[in-house]
């Protein structure tokens, strides 16, 4: 038996350095920038000076008096809160409609799915030509249907340009939620479904007791993958607008963005940074639980 | 193309210095382009990578000079194109990482202070006596040599473009007998054609668009805040605006000029195209040679394309028609002053490894020589920027009113204003931009321009009050930055 022992002994730790490797790719390319970032938003390194020095808690105690910071917090809370909920049962109502034998449904899925596969800069370049007023194909459209000249500026229009900015959106990711909650509703045992029906329960009823319960896991993820996207939302909204007028549609991704790569205030945005990683952690944490995804 | 007599002069002169014992600069000094052309040949082989602007700009390198280049010395040109946006924060990138990807550099003039003060451009003074340069630069035009090639005493760019606003104006419109007669009937007076002041611009303006039934506006401008930026340094300075107190570095930009140069232009948008707004450059040229709008105010190939010099070049098809040919006049912009906006220094990149190289090749584009030839074509986006530029024969036979056209861009570089210019400039026009986008949103002229001096207030004292006067002091002192009254 010793013999065994001593023979066995050596594998036990063959098996770390196996992953070794690994580990430490892992951690040179995922924990070292996140040290590093921790580390510059304690210094005073902006475009003009690399001032290496302890600054303190300097940047994080600007970060209280940047009004423009929290109003761009704001307003990606707002297009987070408008459309995820739409996303959501847009993609539910698709996601039903096609759970039913269609003619053509696979190719109306994969016609549909589509936007998804563009690029959100692309998407949002594009709708901002279709939104303009002098070319822009919306505008005619809506002239057509009023029987008179519209001059809507969905870029500039304070009370349009929120408008404008989830409807692209929404037209981009409500067929990310159709897919997953398609696949979900597949799986429904349809036994259950119908002795709902069979007992009598209506629609909402049977929705609400038995697929919801059942889609529940999936959908979960599906709200917290799209939350977490519209939270650095950036892309699309740079296109269409570059965070205009003003500042009025300017997101936490855009303001970091500008504040790191337009006016090179690297320490200030590492602390940006590390607001953002700190408010999506207590957001997701809380989330998970109160969504049910860890037991 | 460097001639037989290009290399006997450059030989000749090289004779006599060396017999005189001279500094290899009088070997130099006779052409700007052969002698870059016979020093280059020692780096045969090499490649050189140049940023520019991405897009028309961009095909004067890869179109033209980049391949005659090639061609004369055997160095290869790599053409790194850039949206200019997105110039000064590729260029900073590389300077700070120190990758040293770039060896030459387009750089807008008021970014200059930045660049050079961060280490980023190389010192251009050691290579100018070198290789004989300095009375060649000194042909250039006087408002960008004085103005756009020097930080702290050093040379960091050549001046190599000649932009200037320009105001354009339908003389068959201006000069309508009916319009003018309305314009009488209106105000009681003469039709000033073309107004040389911003009153009477808007007169004018609203007289044409109330005549032109829908079909035919006043004018249209840049709009779109980028553009908004440059046309406010412009007109609030032909207003009697100064950007700062002297004495104290607080931002005055919310004097009563700033307040009232936003309430004309909301003003006037009433009478513009709708939608005017969001215009930038290409609607803004679309509706002028279309024939939508009586009067503009733009860069200077405008009138190029106006006048359909060049836009039946392939690469030009994007450009509208011109159904305007033969009747565009050119003029100051209203207030005599117009804004120098933008414009381009070719520079080395401080981290280039091929910095003889780099600088041989933009004192060759910057030449007598070769420039003349790239402000000629038709597709590049570079002005006339050299005194010799202004009176080329060749240049002004280019159109029937081709002469006028120059007279009309040497008049602009003689009076024109400088870009502001301070240290971390950036910072202090995006918070205008930022006021132009806000006053399209509708909010009160006042409250934005208060906003937006406390904004730059706040990036005075983060930079330092003293630090920045004395840059502020250097740059208002200079002939371009204000209005002489």
């Amino acid at each position: 038996m010793p013999a065994i022992a001593a023979h066995h002994q050596p594998d036990r730790n063959f098996k770390y350095w196996i992953i070794a490797p690994a580990v430490f790719l892992l951690l040179l390319i995922g924990l070292f920038p996140l040290i590093y970032s921790l580390v510059v938003s304690f210094m005073r390194i902006d475009m003009m000076d690399t001032d290496t020095s302890f600054a303190g808690l300097y940047n994080y105690k600007q970060l209280f008096k940047d009004s423009r910071l929290w109003w761009s917090l704001a307003h990606t809370l707002l297009i987070t809160v408008i459309a995820l909920p739409l996303e959501l049962v847009l993609g539910l109502a698709m996601a039903y409609l096609f759970l039913e034998k269609l003619p053509s449904r696979q190719i109306f899925i994969s016609l549909l799915v589509l936007p998804t596969i563009i690029s959100p800069i692309v998407a949002g370049a594009t709708w901002r030509l279709l939104f303009d007023n002098k070319y822009g194909p919306i505008n005619q459209i809506i002239s057509w249907i009023a029987g008179q000249r519209v001059d809507a500026l969905w870029t500039i229009n304070p009370s349009l340009v929120y408008p404008a900015i989830i409807f692209c959106e929404i037209w981009q990711w409500t067929p990310f939620m159709f897919l997953i909650l398609l696949a979900a509703l597949s799986n429904v045992d349809k036994s259950q479904t119908e002795a709902a029906e069979i007992d009598g329960a209506s629609f909402i009823r049977t929705f609400r007791y038995v697929v919801l319960p059942a889609i529940w896991p999936v959908m979960a993820i599906a709200i917290l993958i799209r939350g977490l996207d519209l939270f650095r939302i950036f892309d699309i909204i740079w296109a269409l607008t570059q965070g205009g007028p003003g500042t009025k549609t300017e997101t936490i991704s855009i303001y970091a963005y500008v504040q790191g790569f337009k006016q090179f205030e690297t320490s200030y945005t590492a602390a940006i940074a590390f607001l953002v990683i700190f408010l999506l952690t207590v957001v997701c944490t809380w989330a998970i639980r109160r969504m049910g995804l860890v037991k | 193309m460097v001639t037989r007599r290009d290399v006997g002069k450059i030989g000749i002169a090289a004779g006599i210095a060396g017999t005189a014992g001279l500094a290899p600069r009088a070997a130099y000094a006779a052409d700007g382009a052969a002698t870059a052309v016979e020093a280059a040949k020692q780096y045969a082989g090499q490649t050189i990578t140049i940023v520019w602007e991405a897009g028309l700009q961009s095909l004067d390198p890869l179109n033209f000079s980049g391949p005659k280049w090639k061609e004369l010395t055997g160095i290869d040109v790599k053409v790194v194109e850039v949206p200019v946006a997105e110039m000064f924060t590729k260029i900073m990138q590389d300077f700070k990482s120190g990758a040293g990807a770039y060896d030459a550099l387009n750089v807008i003039p008021s970014w200059m202070p930045d660049l050079a003060n961060a280490g980023a451009l190389e010192d251009l003074d050691p290579f100018v006596d070198k290789y004989g340069y300095r009375d060649e630069l000194m042909k250039i035009a006087s408002t960008y040599r004085d103005n756009q090639m020097k930080v702290n005493g050093k040379i960091y760019g050549l001046p190599d473009d000649g932009d200037v606003f320009v105001m354009y104006y339908r003389t068959d419109v201006l000069n309508d007998p009916a319009i003018q007669k309305a314009y009488k009937d209106k105000y009681g007076a003469d039709m000033p054609v073309p107004p040389t002041n911003w009153k009477d611009f808007d007169q004018v303006g609203q007289v044409i668009t109330e005549a032109g039934g829908g079909k035919l506006y006043g004018a249209a401008f840049f709009r779109e805040p980028g553009y908004g930026n440059f046309m406010f340094q412009e007109r609030f300075r032909n207003e009697g605006g100064k950007f700062f107190d002297a004495d104290t570095m607080k931002a005055t930009i919310n004097s009563d000029a700033g307040v009232k140069v936003f309430t004309d232009w909301v003003a006037e948008n009433k009478w513009a195209p709708a939608g005017v707004e969001q215009w930038g450059f290409v609607e803004n040229l679309a509706a002028f040679l279309q024939g939508q709008t009586a009067m503009t105010i733009s860069w200077p190939p405008y009138g190029r394309w106006a006048a359909s010099y060049g836009t039946d070049q392939e690469v030009m098809s994007w450009v509208p028609k011109s159904t305007i040919a033969g009747k565009v006049g050119y003029a100051m912009t209203p207030g005599g002053h117009p804004e120098l906006a933008a414009g381009f220094c070719l520079s080395v990149s401080s981290t280039s490894k091929n910095k003889e190289a780099a600088y041989l090749f933009i004192q060759w584009l910057n030449s007598e020589a070769t420039s003349l030839e790239r402000v000629k074509l038709p597709y590049a986006l570079r002005d006339p920027f050299r005194d010799s530029h202004f009176t080329d024969a060749g240049y002004a036979a280019l159109w029937p009113e081709a002469k006028d056209y120059l007279k009309a861009l040497q008049d602009g570089a003689n009076n024109g204003l400088l870009d502001l210019s301070l240290l971390q400039t950036d910072k202090y026009e995006e918070v205008l931009r930022q006021s132009v986008s806000k006053l399209w949103a509708g909010d009160d002229p006042k409250a934005i321009l208060d906003a937006a001096a406390a904004e730059w207030d706040a990036i005075t004292e983060k930079i330092g009050v003293d630090k920045q006067k004395a840059v502020y002091a250097d740059w208002a002192s200079k002939s371009g930055a204000y209005p002489k009254m």
